[in-house]
């Protein structure tokens, strides 16, 4: 899962003294301050700082299986960016991110918004169903779609069959994207929908007074009040999302059990990786790849949230000038 | 002081039903909608399906899972002959891989809710020199793509002579670094300053005051974290495929990867498909059953954290 | 402060540069044990009566059965048998093993393919030192030939897959085919005619089952791959004799008289259960794989040799088969390499391997006894099933190679041969890509290619 970028702008600390010179109790508390930090930061240090470190240092040489290891400079980087493989790999995910995010988050904010509004029936169980695939390991997920896929004997295509669709492929190579799609749709959009939801829940009241007085229908008020209200919150589960795009592994290195001709060694940037690294043993191109995957994926972050930064000032500006 | 008054209502653990929406009139509760109702019905289909197929099929035997229509029972009602397969498969090994998963997620989830806490709590309630840098580079770490770490993480694990040991899985899946950023939120949120400054008032260190004061109004926070931890932990895949050879050490997931691949592999034996799918379906049940239980605590934990996100 | 901060992410730099180090500069330190004294009995003695721990990485099912007659013969030594995977997941966590110096087994399964990968970076025990030349005329030729294709002895052999036909009888014979095809001519012909009449495929041909088709270059003497065992390879997927074969599929494949369907998955265990292949080109470790598959077809199915290329030839390939070898970094390389002896050449051992986990047995005696070769099976209608395939594996081309990088090889006919087969287009021309692929791997990693 999931951690949150979203939120690299600092908010103020809740106790702001004023600026002095540091007096004693103010020492006190700094050490304390450390010392609650420094466990968090002693595994932070070891589990992610020095692999990373040694993994950068890896890049920057070269392994062959003759001959062994010899620095190289940035030559892994350029050969990455040549590299037709790894550039179709991150097209891929790109467009998985383009076409599936929004479907997914679409369908976790309306299923947040009808939920938030009361007006079905049964809801809270509707809530925690939806909810229960997060809990079910991408393993078992994938394990269990492909046999929903199979041709033969998959329930999808007995039905397809029996009301003269003839048989869907799923796993062939032109729709296994698409079916990859599906199993990541269905596997986040109840946790998507959840955190939305929470964020739904806790818009103050006196937002909604207002429309109250209006009378507004609740297509305005999700519109125009329960949105802009828990932008921040759909920004946490875009930028979730990219991460998880682009970071996407246990689903095509699963389904290439059952579908290998469809699922390409370079299918996403992850699963390339993995395989240059232990199939094709060129660790230190692998570690170049991996570098970059990382630096992609932070630019791609950096620009959808200052879209959606702009998007709320002008959204702002907007109401103010309304009448 | 507003916001800090409501959450301590919060905090008392009713997540679903806060005082402020008592104040939402304009939703009175007979006026349903059957569309949205019906709409929201068919789209939880899509959902549960899925589901429903794998316990239906868990009750078959091998060859009616290959010859009956997949939604619906057919052939003889095979649960318990699968289940006892299951768990005496290879003298039992599978109650063992669930006794491991459980085992590494609930203590993983411990420390990284714990680290975590403190990490997040320290970020929300003190002022010091490199916090802005700190917390930049925990929210950063995001960022970095699991294969970037894993060969470096195993050959440093394999020099400490800590591979193929539980400690493998556990001590990487103490750093949460979405937990820290949700607890600092949280804190923020949850601990009036006035109670710290209060404590420091009447002489008490600051770790009394976190251990007394601050814990025990992070409760659904904590709950929040912890849960996400642990089904981190539960369903990671990568980690353990990377660093265990031992399958008496393997958590669920390998050890059912692995029985898939034997049954498809055959390996000299009949091909265990049923058994492959019970496993899975049982495999599933105590984390569902886990959020059902706690569900209010951590929808309400995510509450604050969404909101402010 | 800063300081202080900068110190502790030099040592940190440094402390990941000294592993850096460490890895590059732990290659094992074996590599020339061929020159290495003979070990004599009094050493095997004192090793074989000291306490010792072994670990023995091995996905054979039950194979702790044949590991605990070692452990009775032995009393002192402790073997911990561990299953790390199968197939490409185990080797992947052997490499990592020997490249972290630490964590490897004693003694570890290998499929014979892989062989020259572990053998290019010493990682492998030469046993010819432990007595291993002695075991040679103990197993059929070509097998012997795979663990030892020069004079060092890299492991020994524990299974085999010849290759033959297995078809249903009664699907053929409803088709009027009242004999196995002796020719691939004869097979083309009698696929139409089985399609014809009865709507089922002859056989399926994995998509991306890079094995079933080295396994047919290999019946028709087709040298792929050769490795001289130092920095020389050469690569030949695309000669004339590997395009006929290929032609030879793409052209069943585009007539829709075979299936493509991806071998070892669900649909294709159904395929084989129910009818839609009536036969399966396979190994000889599938007669048994095939009657825990399909049980309900039991006695409708029959053995026979592959096709031949010309009439009145007996070869074949094979397809499959592993052995068990020692790796160099052991601490008792004595007592490891008497485990991989014994599980493979102890008479009761091999025979229980043979006919209790039905690998199908390289060693001469056990090829010979009746106990297995008279073994008649009710699932292929009383034929002896075992005595053909030991006849079979005695016309299997002894001098076949590998290259060091299998691993590669099979992800990339994957990509390059499994798709161009999925979508029925011409196989003999992905060849020529799936040549350039593996020309090009090797002159990177700074092989010279023939």
């Amino acid at each position: 899962m999931s951690h949150s970028p979203a939120l690299t702008d600092e908010r103020p600390a809740s106790i702001q003294l004023p600026k002095r010179r540091t007096s004693p109790a103010k020492r006190k508390q700094r050490l304390a301050a450390y010392l609650f930090l420094l466990p968090f930061f002693v595994v932070f240090l070891t589990m992610l700082v020095v692999p990373l470190v040694y993994s950068l240092y890896l890049s920057l040489f070269e392994s062959k299986l003759i001959g062994g290891e010899v620095f190289a400079g940035l030559a892994n980087y350029a050969r990455a960016l040549t590299d037709s493989a790894f550039l179709g790999s991150l097209g891929r995910v790109g467009l998985f991110f383009i076409i599936q995010v929004p479907i997914m988050l679409g369908l976790a904010l309306f299923l947040a918004l009808a939920l938030d509004s009361t007006r079905a029936r049964g809801s809270k169980a509707v809530r925690l169903l939806i909810f229960t695939p997060y809990a079910v390991p991408a393993v078992v997920a994938t394990l269990m779609w492909g046999y929903l896929y199979g041709e033969d004997f998959g329930p999808i295509a007995q039905v397809a069959r029996a009301v003269g669709l003839g048989t869907p492929e799923f796993l062939s190579a032109q729709n296994i994207l698409g079916s990859m799609m599906n199993i990541v749709t269905w596997e986040f959009v109840g946790y998507n929908m959840i955190i939305m939801y929470a964020a739904l829940r806790s818009i103050p009241a006196e937002l909604y007074e207002a429309a109250e007085i209006d009378g507004a229908g609740q297509f305005r008020l999700a519109w125009s009040i329960k949105i802009p209200a828990i932008r921040p919150a759909i920004m946490l589960t875009v930028i979730f999302s990219i991460i998880g795009s682009f970071q996407l592994f246990a689903e095509p290195s699963l389904l290439n059990a059952i579908a290998p001709a469809a699922i390409s060694n370079s299918f996403t940037p992850n699963y390339y990786g993995y395989n240059i690294a232990f199939i094709n043993q060129e660790l230190n191109y692998a570690a170049a790849i991996a570098f970059l995957l990382g630096l992609v994926i932070a630019i791609v972050s950096y620009f959808v949230q200052l879209a959606g930064e702009r998007r709320e000032r002008v959204g702002a500006a907007d109401r103010e000038t309304q009448p | 002081m507003t916001t800090t008054d409501t959450r301590l209502l919060v905090t008392a653990g009713d997540g679903t039903a806060t005082p402020r929406r008592n104040r939402r009139r304009y939703t009175p509760e007979g006026r349903r909608s059957l569309l949205l109702t019906v709409l929201l019905w068919l789209l939880v289909l899509y959902f549960v399906l899925p589901l429903w197929w794998l316990f239906v099929s868990s009750t078959k035997s091998n060859s009616a899972l290959f010859s009956t229509f997949g939604m619906w029972f057919g052939g003889d009602f095979s649960l318990w002959e699968n289940l006892q397969t299951l768990f005496t498969v290879r003298d039992g090994i599978f109650l063992r891989w669930m006794l491991n998963t459980l085992v590494y997620s609930v203590t993983a989830a411990l420390g990284a809710t714990l680290l975590a806490t403190m990490a997040g709590y320290a970020f929300a309630k003190y002022d010091f020199p490199g916090k802005k840098i700190l917390f930049s580079a925990t929210l950063g770490a995001v960022m970095i793509p699991l294969t970037a770490l894993a060969l470096p993480t195993y050959l440093l694990f394999s020099q400490a002579g800590l591979t193929d040991t539980p400690w493998a899985i556990i001590i990487p899946s103490l750093v949460s670094p979405f937990g820290v950023y949700l607890m600092r939120v949280y804190a923020a949120d949850a601990i009036p300053d006035g109670l710290i400054e209060a404590g420091r008032v009447d002489g008490a260190g600051e770790f009394r005051i976190f251990w007394q004061v601050g814990l025990r109004l992070l409760g659904p926070g904590l709950v929040t974290v912890f849960l996400f931890s642990l089904v981190a932990t539960w369903n990671n895949y990568f980690l353990p495929l990377v660093m265990l050879n031992s399958s008496e050490l393997y958590p669920i997931t390998v050890g059912l990867a692995q029985l898939q691949s034997a049954a498809s592999q055959g390996g000299g034996a009949q091909a265990l498909f049923s058994t492959v799918i019970t496993g899975s379906f049982v495999s599933i049940l105590p984390l569902v059953i886990a959020f059902l239980f706690l569900q209010r605590y951590w929808q309400s934990g995510l509450a604050s954290g969404g909101v402010k996100g | 402060m800063n300081k202080k901060a900068r110190r502790t992410a030099v040592a940190l730099v440094t402390g990941a540069v000294s592993i850096g180090v460490l890895l590059t500069g732990c290659t094992p330190s074996s590599g020339d044990n061929a020159s290495q004294e003979a070990v004599t009995q009094d050493d095997i003695d004192t090793a074989m009566t000291t306490p010792t721990k072994l670990t023995f990485w091995t996905w054979v099912p039950d194979i702790e059965n044949e590991v605990k007659l070692f452990e009775e013969k032995y009393p002192d030594i402790d073997v911990t048998v561990e299953n790390v995977g199968q197939g490409l997941p185990h080797y992947q966590k052997l490499r990592s093993a020997i490249e972290a110096g630490e964590g490897a087994p004693d003694v570890t399964q290998i499929e014979y393919q892989y062989i020259p990968s572990f053998v290019l970076n010493d990682s492998l025990l030469d046993l010819t030192p432990y007595g291993a030349d002695d075991l040679s005329g103990d197993y059929v030729d070509w097998a012997w030939n795979q663990v030892s294709p020069d004079d060092p002895v890299w492991a020994i052999p524990q299974d085999v897959g010849p290759m033959g036909n297995l078809y249903r009888e009664d699907i053929l014979a409803s088709a009027g085919i009242t004999e196995a095809p002796a020719t691939w001519d004869d097979y083309a012909a009698a696929a139409k005619t089985v399609k014809d009449s009865t709507g089922s495929y002859i056989s399926n041909l994995g998509a991306t089952q890079a094995g079933q088709m080295i396994g047919f270059f290999w019946q028709a003497g087709v040298k792929p791959f050769a490795y001289d065992g130092k920095e020389t390879v050469s690569v030949n997927v695309n000669s004339d004799e590997a395009k006929k074969v290929a032609t030879y599929w793409t052209e069943l494949i585009q007539q829709d008289l075979i299936s493509t369907d991806v071998d070892f998955a669900d649909q294709w265990y159904q395929g084989l259960a129910s009818g839609k292949y009536a036969g399966w080109l396979t190994a000889a470790w599938g007669p048994i794989f095939l009657q825990g598959t399909a049980e309900g077809t039991t006695g409708l199915w029959r053995a026979a040799p592959l096709p031949q290329w010309n009439a009145g030839d007996n070869v074949s390939g094979n397809w499959g088969g592993s052995s068990d070898a020692v790796l160099a970094s052991s601490e008792n390389k004595i007592a490891a390499y008497e485990l991989a002896k014994f599980i493979n050449n102890d008479e009761e051992s091999a025979m229980r391997l043979a006919t209790e986990q039905f690998l199908f047995p390289p060693q001469v005696s056990v090829l010979e006894d009746p106990a297995f070769v008279d073994q008649e099976s009710a699932f292929y209608g009383g034929q002896k099933v075992n005595s053909l395939f030991a006849d079979i594996s005695q016309t299997v081309d002894t001098d076949f190679q590998w290259l060091p990088y299998m691993d590669y090889v099979y992800s990339t006919y994957e990509d390059t041969i499994g798709t161009v087969i999925t979508d029925k287009g011409d196989i003999a021309a992905a060849l020529d890509t799936w040549q350039d692929q593996l020309v090009s791997y090797a002159e990177d990693q700074g092989f010279t290619v023939e």
